[in-house]
């Protein structure tokens, strides 16, 4: 009798067990979706800050509607692009689950994972298009700005994902390809997509003199620019975190189904941030660079977060900061306005993340049958990378521009686009303002 | 309106609303995405159209 009792008990403590790590697993999730918000925000400050008085809330605009064009859209198809993509570009059955039909696509008491790893997911697409975001500033008309941006969120950098993050993805069976903090998933994609778009969009309206000399068109304000890098790096955390896999009653798992802990993440992270910031700082003494240069530190050692010697994650996160500036001026010196250095700091760090890993962290073990990290891997994940951002951002731009409906004209663009298209005014009171002329009532 | 698919919550899974009628279901996605993408088109309109007024101010 006894016996029996106690193996009740046992059932009912294991039963409850497992629910508690499921219901802790859906909590981790859900907090990393709340912190990566932040990136948002950040976002948001940063490219509002980097744009000009006439401009700032017209940045602001887009910013918000690329998140919120993101959300549906990767209900209606990135998610299942994710699932269904692993082997190559002909949609497999697993794709049915992230159709928008499913079951497991809405309230299920059968599953409660499928809607915090999608809530996670349309978060990590919402910050590609965010950060192709910040490029294209100042003379992208808003339309042509969202249809970008669901392509890069919900399409090219979920495909990406697909064969180079799904633990059954084509790059990571067939290459080992080791990327699981998204230096080539999210940072090359979408750098090269902003690089894309850039060649056929043009440069800002006095950008560069007739001789081809660039003019600086300077922030209207780099204090609003800092606050909003260091929310990024806030966000970053939530990010980081998610890209890795909480197992009830087990040790944690990177993407790839290898063990790994967070506790890796957050040596890590932490060291590269300072690394990029110390870096920027040495090169540029520029406080806009300094905080650039914590986030390319983090691309930069991004894709082995999870195996880094702290120290040498220190040293990837310096380089992150030193290369920066000079990369974005090697663009501008090629006639390429990114307002931001989206393409440097994303593009460019994000190429070195890869590759940084096949030189620094090749012979890792991989699970089941798939090869070792090397870099034969990274330098064939990096040019796949590498196309699925370039590709569909200069084809889907040339594809606006030639109807003509992707520059905002240049007249409006000499106004500022506030004036053009928002129907309230960022700082009414400001000298020159509408509002500062009226005289108020006694 | 009742739109449950349940009666009871023992066994239930799929529990949102119109789970059990998939034609209602497809009606509602497709308006979602109707609205998406009709919100786009119709921005684009009203941008070339606001920035050739603009233009013909000259």
């Amino acid at each position: 009798m006894g016996v029996l009792l106690m193996e009740g008990q046992i059932a009912e403590l294991t039963k409850s067990s497992g629910m508690l790590g499921t219901v802790d697993m859906e909590i981790f999730y859900w907090w990393c979706t709340a912190i990566m918000i932040c990136i948002h925000a950040g976002f948001l400050a940063y490219e509002m800050g980097a744009s000009r008085a006439k401009n700032v809330l017209a940045s602001g605009v887009k910013n918000i509607l690329a998140f919120a064009f993101i959300v549906p859209t990767f209900f209606f198809f990135g998610w299942w692009i994710y699932l269904a993509f692993p082997s190559g570009i002909i949609p497999g059955e697993s794709g049915a689950a992230g159709l928008p039909w499913a079951a497991e696509m809405g309230p299920n008491l059968s599953d409660n994972a499928s809607g915090v790893f999608w809530a996670a997911f349309v978060l990590f697409a919402a910050t590609t298009a965010s950060i192709f975001s910040g490029a294209v500033i100042e003379r992208i008309r808003v339309s042509a700005f969202v249809v970008l941006a669901i392509v890069l969120g919900s399409v090219a950098w979920i495909l990406a994902a697909s064969w180079g993050w799904h633990p059954d993805g084509w790059l990571v069976k067939d290459w080992g390809y080791h990327d699981v903090g998204c230096a080539g998933l999210i940072h090359v994609v979408a750098g090269f997509f902003a690089l894309g778009v850039l060649l056929n969009l043009g440069p800002r309206i006095g950008k560069y003199n007739a001789d081809g000399t660039a003019n600086d068109l300077l922030p209207h304000n780099v204090p609003m620019v800092l606050i909003g890098l260091m929310l990024i790096i806030v966000g970053f955390f939530g990010f980081l975190g998610a890209c890795l896999i909480f197992n009830p009653g087990a040790q944690w798992t990177n993407i790839y189904g290898q063990p790994a802990t967070l506790s890796s993440y957050a040596f890590n992270t932490l060291m590269c941030f300072s690394g990029g910031i110390i870096g920027a700082w040495a090169m540029t003494r520029d406080p806009f660079w300094m905080m650039s240069g914590a986030l390319a530190g983090i691309f930069v050692a991004a894709a082995g977060l999870d195996v880094w010697y702290p120290p040498l994650a220190f040293l990837l996160g310096i380089v992150g900061g030193v290369i920066i500036k000079p990369g974005n001026d090697f663009l501008s010196r090629m006639g390429i306005d990114d307002s931001v250095g989206a393409v440097s700091v994303h593009g460019f760090s994000g190429v070195l993340g890869v590759l940084a890993v096949g030189v620094l962290a090749a012979g890792y073990p991989n699970v089941g049958d798939a090869p070792p990290t090397s870099f034969v891997g990274q330098f064939v994940g990096l040019i796949v990378m590498l196309c699925c951002g370039f590709i569909p951002g200069y084809l889907v731009s040339l594809a606006l521009k030639s109807f003509g409906v992707l520059r905002v004209p240049d007249k409006a663009q000499e106004i500022g686009l506030d004036l053009a298209e928002v129907p309230c005014q960022a700082y009414p009171e400001a000298v020159g303002s509408k509002s500062a002329t009226l005289i108020p009532a006694e | 309106m009742n739109t449950s698919p349940i009666t009871t919550w023992d066994g239930a899974a799929a529990y949102f609303t119109f789970a059990d009628k998939p034609i209602v279901m497809y009606l509602i996605l497709a308006a979602a995405i109707v609205i998406t993408f009709g919100t786009i088109i119709m921005a684009a309109i009203h941008e070339v159209e606001a920035f050739k007024k603009l233009e013909d101010k000259k």
